[in-house]
């Protein structure tokens, strides 16, 4: 299962305010191979880690304006470990330079009466998907490589149809806001993947269409 | 011409990568300054260390007197050293202009070597040009679909509110006032993306945009009417 870092202060004022930088890309079946033998090579050494995880994505429709989205996780390979529950928000413009894609990022864990507890509160699920691949890691830096896949009977996750034939590439970090720093080693680890995959900022609202 | 099996082309990468990690950590300013560091071996023992082992994953599993000479070595082999001394001796022999006029033709030498491989040029081996371009590892057009997938679930069946459900023909059931959804289903638009999926799709509905009935366009048509911010 994902778990990128929880804050350890609780999430009340004054917590701290993590940001995720973000750059993303996708690598063919074929070239799969050499991009995790490369990975291994460039990562800290830890035993290959593999996950399976079923993503559900929540909405919250207010009264005006854009509705407010939570996005639900649960391993399906460690099927008592927490639910995850994770909110992004817009990404952050202004600094064209800046080579990551950052966004506000809240992460908590929570219990497996998590659906349940969005349905009461008035969310409602708009789509799910489960994914499923490797991960690795370089000091602070995450990489996931994973197979998405749609579900085709809600609720049903062994029923799955491949949205792809590629795998998603992201290089993400969790860091506190300001830490201009990161997207440069970000960048820079890139840089060594290529050219099997571009790893780069792709901003989401533009994939609309 | 050689051309060089992926697999050695990696490893290449991933020297390179890790000389990159190893540079930039000796540049750190935190890093201090090694020269003025001494390392003296207090134990020295022919059993096998686990903790070193596991430490130096593998490769040295035995802290004796037969590494020392090469892992704390601090200066080259003796005749290293006397070609090193012989070099200097040279390049002080031959007085500034010459050297810089054989820097300039070492730069340009580099140059021409960089342009060659990033320009390759038409009357080169055809077939070389081939092999390059047809393995590519990546489809941009795949990326954007993914990542379309999961910033707002494009290509993903739209869910219904909880209520009763059609255990089958997640397709077909109307759409109740439930929330709003993030997704048009565009039947022509999204064809794009899933043509490029050669994989078995079942006579199921969501994965195939000829298949879609018009029943569902008639319940976004309905839906339309509440604020709907990701419409186009």
């Amino acid at each position: 299962m994902e778990a990128p870092p929880v804050t350890s202060m609780p999430v009340t004022g004054g917590a701290v305010n993590m940001m995720e930088y973000l750059l993303q890309g996708s690598v063919l079946d074929q070239a799969l191979e050499s991009l995790l033998h490369r990975l291994r090579g460039l990562s800290d050494n830890m035993d290959p880690e593999t996950f399976t995880d079923h993503e559900l994505v929540y909405l919250l429709k207010g009264q005006q304006g854009n509705p407010f989205i939570l996005r639900a996780r649960r391993s399906l390979s460690h099927p008592t470990s927490p639910w995850h529950l994770r909110y992004l928000g817009q990404p952050e413009v202004g600094d064209k330079s800046r080579h990551a894609l950052v966004r506000n990022c809240v992460d908590v864990a929570a219990s497996h009466s998590l659906p349940e507890f969005l349905n009461e509160m008035g969310f409602r699920m708009d789509h799910e998907f489960t994914a499923n691949g490797h991960i690795f890691r370089k000091g602070v830096m995450k990489i996931v490589v994973s197979k998405l896949s749609r579900i085709l009977v809600p609720g049903n996750t062994e029923n799955t149809e491949r949205l792809s034939l590629s795998y998603l590439v992201e290089l993400s970090v969790l860091a506190p806001a300001g830490q201009d720093t990161v997207s440069e080693d970000m960048r820079s680890f890139a840089e060594q993947l290529k050219p099997l995959v571009h790893l780069e900022k792709i901003d989401p609202s533009k994939q609309r269409h | 011409f050689v051309s060089f099996r992926p697999s050695v082309l990696d490893n290449f990468a991933l020297l390179s990568g890790q000389l990159n990690t190893i540079n930039k950590l000796l540049k750190n300013e935190k890093t201090p300054s090694f020269r003025n560091q001494v390392i003296i071996p207090l134990l020295l023992s022919p059993d096998r260390d686990e903790d070193l082992a596991k430490l130096t994953e593998q490769r040295v599993p035995v802290f004796s007197h037969e590494i020392v000479p090469d892992y704390l070595r601090t200066k080259p082999d003796p005749e290293v050293e006397e070609q090193e001394k012989q070099l200097s001796v040279e390049a002080a022999r031959i007085g500034p202009e010459v050297a810089q006029k054989q820097i300039q033709t070492l730069n340009k030498l580099c140059s021409n070597l960089l342009e060659k491989l990033n320009n390759p040029r038409d009357d080169r081996d055809s077939e070389s040009a081939a092999i390059r371009q047809s393995k590519p590892s990546f489809n941009p057009a795949d990326t954007n679909a993914l990542v379309g997938a999961v910033a707002f679930g494009k290509g993903l069946s739209k869910c219904r509110p909880p209520g009763p459900v059609a255990p089958g023909h997640p397709g077909q059931g109307p759409m109740m006032s439930g929330g709003p959804t993030l997704q048009q289903v565009t039947i022509g638009g999204g064809s794009g993306q899933q043509a490029g999926m050669g994989g078995p799709v079942g006579p199921q509905q969501q994965g195939q945009p000829g298949k879609i009935p018009s029943s569902i366009k008639t319940n976004i048509k309905s839906a339309s009417g509440s604020m709907h911010p990701y419409n186009r």
